[in-house]
């Protein structure tokens, strides 16, 4: 236990000391964080949505009940419009987005969740978002989500039975989608960056010579961990306070939760790192590697822009990257954000990626 | 093992008891190279004993091996009765080790490396006492890249030390350092010598060798060509002393051997190097031939047989650093 403490400490004092380490790891999330929540801050409280119903049924399922369920939800101001017009305004910018509702909602809904009604096709609510504007877009599909969940309910097994508590919640700004992107992005560089002193210490014989004592590779490797997930921890206390503190993000989730999805989070990244490890020769191989894999992961994860509304084969990179289900998850525990996949999903494909790496890493890795 | 077995392994004349490293027909391949090509040597407690050879002979795989860092293919490394390749983890226990470069934690201070590799031992010397030992006092405070090669090197020694070892292995301690340097860390292993530790080191410092090292093995390709004290080898190898001047083209070798007195000839970086019992005879010999030609033997010299002439005889070519 002795040498694994030390060895922690040593790899803690090693990266303090190291400059560019500090700057990426602290510095430049926080600077992400700071700059989108100056940017969007006060402005887009609001979210201006056109409602275009064509149903215009009334009673429990009918549509004026949904509008209702629109209009309560914190910040969002709905006005009555037709399709035209309501093109029209999106485009001089004066609504966010436009909502329409189909003919034939109202009955839709009464026949499905009738007792012992048999599923039938979905009604589709139309959301009209502009793509250019991606972060609104997040933010319109979050307050659709949560408003057609709560409708949902009635229908589904009660797994979802939280949802209509925290959407009446939902903060609306911005800055509420991009902290914990953010801090998803924050532990994937954490993580993806552990390969880089791992090669240099290999490469200065450093491994080799610890080698030549009793300390056992578990220890190196455990001191590794424990020093990544202390700054891991550091790194989500820092962004999430300053995100609640000076831009008003609420913390709606439990901070055990969002603690252990940390750790599960830098851990997974830490196992990518270690892959890279295994298979770059030299440090300056393991920087190249490193920036190959972080900048897709960066901007294809749906960090800055929301999945859905990137190009379709775009889209379907998107599900293949651990960092979508990363900042997802961190999202809906965070924020109680839109979920792309469900928890429980974005927790299997984390779990399972940080295994398939170190099972690689494990593998490959070589020591001298 | 018996006495016969130990003479079979080396020259070593001691007794078995006092063997603290033992290397018994050991070999080791990368692929088709053999890096070790059976060798077998033993060093008796106390002793300096050191490894000799250009770089590539097997010095380094060699003491990797006995280092545990590295696994023969075949054959038997014994340090301190404790068979390496069965328990790595008491041998890493009782040794010290340096390796060839000597950059540590970059970042870390002096004391700061000291006391992280002392947590790794069941039993270690004061930080304090390695410091002074090793002359670092000033210094105990530096990030370690910030050190000298030589200050870089005795912390390196000093780390090796960290576990009070019997047994330290140096591999090319000196390799990169400034003469100065170079002595310092000489006294440091005659110190060591002198509290009773058993050192082996490698080197391709034929001086290194000559001063350092009670007993040493000349290794080429993996092979060890000759082993002995230092004495012995010179003075079996050569009875002979060498005549020495700037090679000229216009004489061939087998008019050189026809010298009076010449036992051998080498050629070795632009110089012609006769080998001896007569050494009036084969100069007079050599200036009768060369004024015949019209030319004179540039710095003609006569010199006794050193280590570096033993190499040159045992490998046909030149150790140089």
């Amino acid at each position: 236990m002795k040498p694994l403490i030390q060895l922690s400490i040593a790899n803690v004092r090693s990266f303090v000391r190291d400059r560019a380490a500090l700057f990426w790891t602290f510095a430049f999330p926080l600077i992400f964080v700071i700059l989108f929540g100056l940017i969007f801050q006060g402005s887009n409280t609001t979210l201006k949505l056109a409602w275009v119903d064509l149903d215009g049924s009334t009673g429990p399922t009918g549509s004026s009940t949904l509008r209702g369920s629109f209009a309560a939800v914190k910040g969002v101001v709905l006005t009555n419009d037709d399709q035209a017009s309501a093109t029209e305004q999106m485009k001089t910018g004066k609504v966010d987005a436009i909502l329409v509702v189909p003919k034939g909602y109202g009955g839709a809904v009464a026949a499905a969740t009738q007792p012992g009604s048999t599923p039938a096709t979905p009604v589709e609510i139309t959301v009209f978002t502009d793509p250019t504007q991606a972060t609104t877009g997040g933010i319109v599909q979050q307050v659709v989500a949560g408003v057609l969940g709560a409708v949902n309910l009635g229908g589904r097994a009660p797994i979802v039975e939280a949802a209509p508590a925290t959407i009446q919640t939902q903060n609306l700004k911005l800055i509420s989608y991009l902290v914990p992107s953010i801090l998803g992005m924050a532990l994937m560089q954490l993580g993806v960056f552990a390969a880089i002193p791992l090669v240099a210490d290999r490469q200065k014989k450093i491994l080799k010579r610890l080698s030549a004592t009793p300390l056992h590779r578990w220890q190196l490797v455990g001191s590794n961990l424990v020093m990544r997930l202390i700054i891991g921890i550091i790194q989500a206390i820092i962004i999430v306070t300053v995100g609640t503190a000076l831009f008003g993000v609420q913390m709606t989730g439990s901070l055990l939760a969002l603690g252990a999805l940390v750790v599960l989070g830098a851990l997974a990244f830490i196992s990518l790192g270690y892959v890279i490890a295994s298979f770059a020769p030299t440090e300056d191989a393991a920087n190249g590697m490193t920036s190959v894999v972080q900048f897709p992961l960066m901007f294809l994860s749906g960090t800055f822009f929301v999945i859905d509304q990137m190009p379709q084969p775009l889209q379907v990179v998107a599900r293949f990257l651990p960092l979508t289900y990363l900042s997802d998850a961190l999202r809906q525990v965070m924020v109680n954000g839109t979920a792309f996949s469900p928890l429980w999903f974005c927790i299997v494909v984390l779990v399972g990626w940080t295994a398939v790496c170190f099972g690689i890493s494990a593998r490959f890795f070589k020591w001298q | 093992m018996t006495t016969s077995d130990t003479s079979r392994l080396s020259a070593w004349s001691g007794t078995s008891g006092d063997v603290a490293v033992r290397v018994g027909e050991v070999h080791k391949r990368y692929g088709a190279v053999k890096a070790v090509d059976g060798i077998s040597f033993e060093v008796a407690h106390g002793e300096v004993f050191g490894l000799l050879g250009p770089n590539g002979a097997g010095k380094t795989t060699t003491v990797e091996m006995l280092e545990g860092l590295r696994s023969p293919d075949s054959g038997l490394l014994e340090v301190l009765g404790i068979d390496v390749a069965r328990n790595p983890d008491d041998l890493k226990q009782r040794v010290g080790v340096t390796l060839q470069t000597a950059e540590l934690y970059p970042k870390l201070t002096v004391v700061e490396v000291l006391d992280l590799f002392r947590s790794f031992y069941r039993r270690s010397l004061p930080t304090e006492q390695l410091i002074e030992f090793l002359d670092l006092g000033e210094r105990r405070n530096a990030q370690t890249r910030q050190l000298s090669g030589g200050q870089r090197q005795r912390l390196a020694v000093a780390l090796a030390l960290v576990n009070d070892p019997e047994v330290i292995f140096l591999d090319e301690p000196t390799t990169g350092l400034d003469p100065a340097a170079r002595r310092s860390l000489w006294d440091l292993v005659q110190k060591l010598q002198a509290q009773g530790k058993t050192i082996l080191l490698t080197t391709h410092y034929m001086e290194e060798a000559e001063v350092l090292c009670d007993r040493l093995a000349i290794l080429d390709h993996g092979r060890i060509l000759a082993l002995g004290t230092v004495k012995e080898l010179v003075a079996n190898r050569f009875k002979d002393r060498s005549v020495r001047f700037d090679r000229i083209e216009a004489v061939a070798d087998e008019r050189l051997s026809t010298l009076p007195g010449v036992e051998s000839i080498k050629h070795d970086d632009g110089e012609t190097v006769l080998y001896t019992q007569n050494v009036p005879g084969t100069i007079g010999g050599l200036l009768i031939l060369t004024e015949g030609l019209g030319v004179e033997p540039g710095n003609l010299g006569i010199r006794r047989p050193t280590l570096e002439d033993l190499f040159l005889d045992l490998t046909g070519r030149a150790l140089r650093d």
